[in-house]
């Protein structure tokens, strides 16, 4: 089996062509390849979703992702959540305003996993956010102010 | 230092958002793995597989011709190069352990590190580690600290004699003549299991050589970058000065993030021999074995009541299974010495005495993690509160009301010597219990279970002793005294403020803290405040972020540090303005005569003192710069008293919160959000503590939980609602602050196991282990064997 392979991908509506090791993760690809370095890596057993990242408008956990299984994707990291005009997701700024982070580690996982909540569920309830969230680990805030940030988020997004 | 808040609107108080967090919350984060410096080496680490073994040869031959692969490192080959960790001399230490950065000659436990590979990318020197062979020697394991201590137990160390790292014992008052006068003594056994702190992100270093005008520039992820500094320096053999440390943004650290590793400061030396950066990031696998684990006691506690229910003495025994070596700096004696000492909390106890040890076993170091021992201790005591309380036949919070300290014995000397001053113990149980609505909680109880379910509902205060000065030692028996932490407070020539310290946060808001406290003593507007927290070659001394100390230090250097800074802009202001002193203030970044006829922009007036000084008198242009030390003296305790109310499944045993109302005293609160969020960040920790997370090991010494998906920290769906209040009064430090950052784990881990027992004590159950895992729920009701 060759080692290497060559893919393209596009990554926050910027297109790339690497050739890349068939072993890479996309996660270290992401950060290691090409330096966007917002998504983190928590166990690398996809269970903690720090490496949560979007993938053909679905989450996916980078760290379970081959990066040669993303050819052809595209794929939005936390570096593309906001506008060109470099202003932020409305999730993000419910996430800051409502104190929903605090050592920021877990928090690229965190704003995927929301935005795709309120994709699929625009009004969720809080147990359906506390069911989406539960793929997402937290070890600082308890969950009780990402709740209020996504529900926050929530009421903005149907304005 | 006042005339100012009748001007502006205090910035503490008030849930000021946190500017640090921006970076986060857009991606831009510079975590210790974000760092890449150009001809940057990654090192990897072959570890121990074997719990005790000797190590008879280890063969690097091959590991080393793999292309790309600079450097294979043993024990052996920097042995005399480097001075290993000996434990911190320990008033109460057993035996000296001498933990060499690389294994030599022994491994003793699994996981230890035993050779260093250094290579091009981090892919290969993983490969490298999987080409090395070593040919062990199996010993017998020591993998409980009560089989432990015995004589003829194996040795973890040939120098510590029953493996005792740690022994202390301990009486005050007269606690034999308490129990033989009592109305009722009650004994209980309690055992809590190994955890660890768990951080998201773990360990890692960036070493790089003559980065800048340092030989040696150290990235770590770390709470304490001084310490660092002084220790590489030591066990290098350079001056302080040729070393710069820098704590990036990191993901969390709980204490864990506290200790001295042997991984971080290899990774210097090889930077200084390689004269190359080199890098190092602990994965999860690593994470799991070789950061500090937590807790793992047994704890057999007695207490005599009178027929009131009013304690008379406290008696415990406590074993701490402290794993392979004394943690570096802090020595092993963290969990055995706060754990017996610590116990009484908030409650009035004329007589105490413990035994406590603290057993070397062969198994990953225990080291400091959130609230050190109290919440085992807290946890054990509070349980022994219900049995009497049930024995008694009184309500178990009107036994608790009666033998906390209430505020008018205050100060109040404890029979563990501790002084209580200034903490609203009984109003935090009473506001509490109002907020929960206990009787109507205690009723709807009786009801449910009634209809056959299985409810309980715990209660718990804890005392928490915050921001140490230097007359209480954190460390207890150790010659660490951290107790005088300095910040610098520099007016940039724009008029903004700049303030340094070495006080990292991992997500405290310690620097939006500090710029609070600085805004409403200098009258300078917040957006003209930053801070920096994170950078030796930046800061002045501190030790850094631990043992709910840091808003207590930092905001205390700052009032400090003001009050001079104020002084001289005030001088100046005068001279420039031709006005007295005494007419001026500082409101929104100017200087303005109370009249507000004259004022002056803090800009010009700093303009002016450096590029225009001429015509300023030298006395009234020393610069404004100030750098204050700040040394609280003793500590403040922090308490509160938190009800939880749980649901057993019956079938399963799973235990699920349906109601957790914490109420607190943290003193004078400087950004309500941010303490929101460490308290109920601390009780989601007591969450996992009480009844999910679990270190297993087999009795050979083999890890069992190596990654996350063996072992469970909470999410989302297990964390309840908290509901928060707080019956706060000042502290007698500065500000009148107290930490918050420890506290509530205790009272959650105490509340949440009250809550199960009481559970399961209607059905003639009752636990002694925790976590109350559902098999062990079901165990203790007898429902399986």
């Amino acid at each position: 089996m060759a080692r290497e392979q060559r893919i393209e991908v596009t990554v926050n509506g910027r297109r790339y062509e690497k050739t890349v090791p068939v072993r890479l993760s996309l996660a270290d690809f992401i950060r290691d390849h090409l330096d966007l370095t917002g998504t983190h890596l928590g166990c690398e057993h996809g269970v903690c979703g720090a490496c949560t990242v979007m993938l053909d408008g679905r989450t996916a956990r980078s760290c379970l992702t081959l990066a040669v299984q993303a050819d052809g994707a595209e794929i939005v990291t936390i570096e593309g959540l906001r506008s060109e005009d470099g202003k932020r997701h409305i999730v993000q700024d419910a996430f800051f305003e409502n104190f929903a982070l605090q050592c920021g580690y877990c928090t690229p996982g965190m704003l995927m996993t929301t935005i795709e909540l309120l994709q699929d569920t625009p009004n969720p309830s809080e147990a359906e956010i506390r069911e989406a969230l539960s793929g997402n680990l937290c070890r600082c805030s308890g969950y009780q102010a990402i709740i209020k940030a996504v529900q926050v988020a929530a009421e903005k997004m149907q304005k | 230092m006042s005339d100012t808040r009748f001007v502006n609107q205090r910035a503490v108080g008030t849930s000021v958002l946190p500017d640090e967090a921006i970076p986060l919350v857009e991606g831009d984060g510079r975590f210790l793995n974000d760092i890449k410096l150009a001809g940057m080496y990654h090192v990897a680490f072959l570890r121990s597989q074997h719990a005790h073994a000797r190590i008879l040869s280890i063969d690097t031959s091959k590991a080393k011709t793999l292309s790309g692969v600079i450097k294979v490192v043993t024990g052996k080959d920097i042995l005399g190069k480097v001075e290993p960790f000996r434990s911190m001399p320990n008033r109460f230490s057993g035996g000296e352990s001498v933990q060499h950065w690389l294994a030599v000659e022994k491994v003793r436990f699994c996981g230890e590190a035993i050779c260093a590979v250094v290579a091009e990318d981090r892919a290969t020197a993983e490969d490298a580690v999987e080409l090395i062979e070593v040919e062990y020697d199996p010993l017998p394991a020591v993998t409980d600290p009560r089989e432990g201590e015995k004589d003829d137990a194996p040795r973890v160390h040939d120098t510590v004699t029953n493996n005792y790292l740690i022994k202390r014992e301990y009486q005050r008052g007269e606690p034999a003549k308490a129990f033989a006068d009592a109305h009722l003594v009650i004994k209980r056994q309690f055992r809590i299991h190994r955890k660890q702190a768990l951080c998201l992100e773990g360990r890692g270093v960036v070493a790089a050589w003559r980065e800048g005008s340092f030989p040696l520039t150290l990235w770590i992820s770390h709470q304490l970058p001084y310490v660092v500094r002084h220790y590489i320096a030591l066990h290098l053999g350079l001056a302080e000065n040729d070393v710069r440390i820098i704590a990036p943004h990191t993901g969390g650290g709980f204490g864990q993030k506290a200790s001295i590793y042997p991984e971080e400061f290899l990774c210097a030396h090889l930077a200084l021999t390689l004269r190359r950066p080199v890098k190092w990031v602990e994965d999860r696998f690593e994470n799991m074995v070789a950061s500090t684990h937590a807790r793992d006691q047994y704890i057999e506690v007695e207490v005599a009541f009178d027929k009131d229910g009013r304690i008379l003495a406290l008696g415990s025994d406590i074993w701490v299974d402290v794993g392979a070596y004394s943690t570096y700096l802090w020595s092993a004696g963290m969990e055995p010495l706060q754990t017996g000492g610590l116990m009484p909390g908030p409650y009035k106890v004329p007589a105490m005495r413990y035994r406590t040890r603290g057993v070397a076993t062969n198994k990953t170091p225990v080291g400091p993690y959130r609230a050190v021992g109290r919440p085992s201790a807290s946890a054990s005591l509070e349980l022994v509160l219900d049995e009497a309380a049930r024995k008694l036949s009184i309500d178990p919070a009107e036994l608790r009301m009666r033998n906390l300290i209430p505020m008018e014995a205050m100060p109040y000397r404890n029979a563990n010597n501790l002084v209580h001053d200034n903490v609203n113990y009984v109003p935090c149980l009473k506001l509490a219990s109002a907020k929960a609505g206990y009787e109507k909680l205690r009723a709807e109880q009786k009801e449910l279970l009634s209809q056959g379910k299985m409810r309980g509902i715990g209660i718990s205060c804890f005392a928490e002793l915050t921001g140490l000065g230097t007359t209480t030692a954190v460390g207890p028996g150790t010659l660490l005294q951290p107790g005088r932490d300095a910040v610098t407070l520099r007016l940039e020539t724009t008029g903004v403020l700049t303030i340094a310290a070495a006080l990292p946060s991992q997500g405290q808001r310690i620097m939006t803290a500090m710029r609070q406290v600085a805004c409403d003593e200098l009258g300078i507007k917040l957006e003209d405040i930053t801070s920096m927290s994170n950078d030796t070659s930046m800061a002045p001394y501190g030790f850094g972020t631990f043992a709910s100390r840091t808003a207590v230090f930092g905001s205390g250097a700052v009032i400090q540090a003001a009050k001079e800074l104020r002084r001289r802009i005030l001088a100046l202001g005068a001279f420039l303005l031709e006005v007295p002193v005494e007419q001026l203030t500082i409101a929104n970044s100017e200087i303005q005569t109370l009249d507000r006829s004259k004022s002056l922009s803090l800009r010009a007036m700093a303009e002016r003192s450096f590029f225009t000084a001429k015509g300023i008198p030298d006395e009234l242009n020393k610069g404004f710069e100030v750098t204050s030390f700040y040394d609280p003296k003793h500590g403040s305790f922090a308490g509160g008293a938190h009800i939880v109310a749980v649901d057993i499944d019956t079938d399963t045993g799973q235990v699920s919160i349906t109601r957790y109302i914490a109420a607190e005293d943290i003193g004078t609160i400087i950004n309500p959000a941010v303490v929101e969020g460490q308290i109920i960040g601390g009780i989601a920790q007591g969450v996992g503590e009480a009844l999910m997370e679990e270190l297993i090991y087999d009795e050979e010494g083999q890890p069992r939980t190596v990654t996350l998906a063996d072992y469970l920290i909470p999410s989302a769906i297990d964390i309840p609602n908290v509901e928060l209040h707080h019956a706060s009064t000042p502290s007698h430090a500065l500000g009148g602050f107290k930490g918050c950052g420890e506290g509530s784990i205790i009272g959650a881990v105490g509340a949440i196991a009250c809550a199960v027992v009481d559970a399961m004590s209607r059905r003639g159950g009752d636990l002694h282990e925790f976590p109350a895992t559902p098999e062990r729920v079901l165990r203790g009701l007898g429902v399986v064997t």
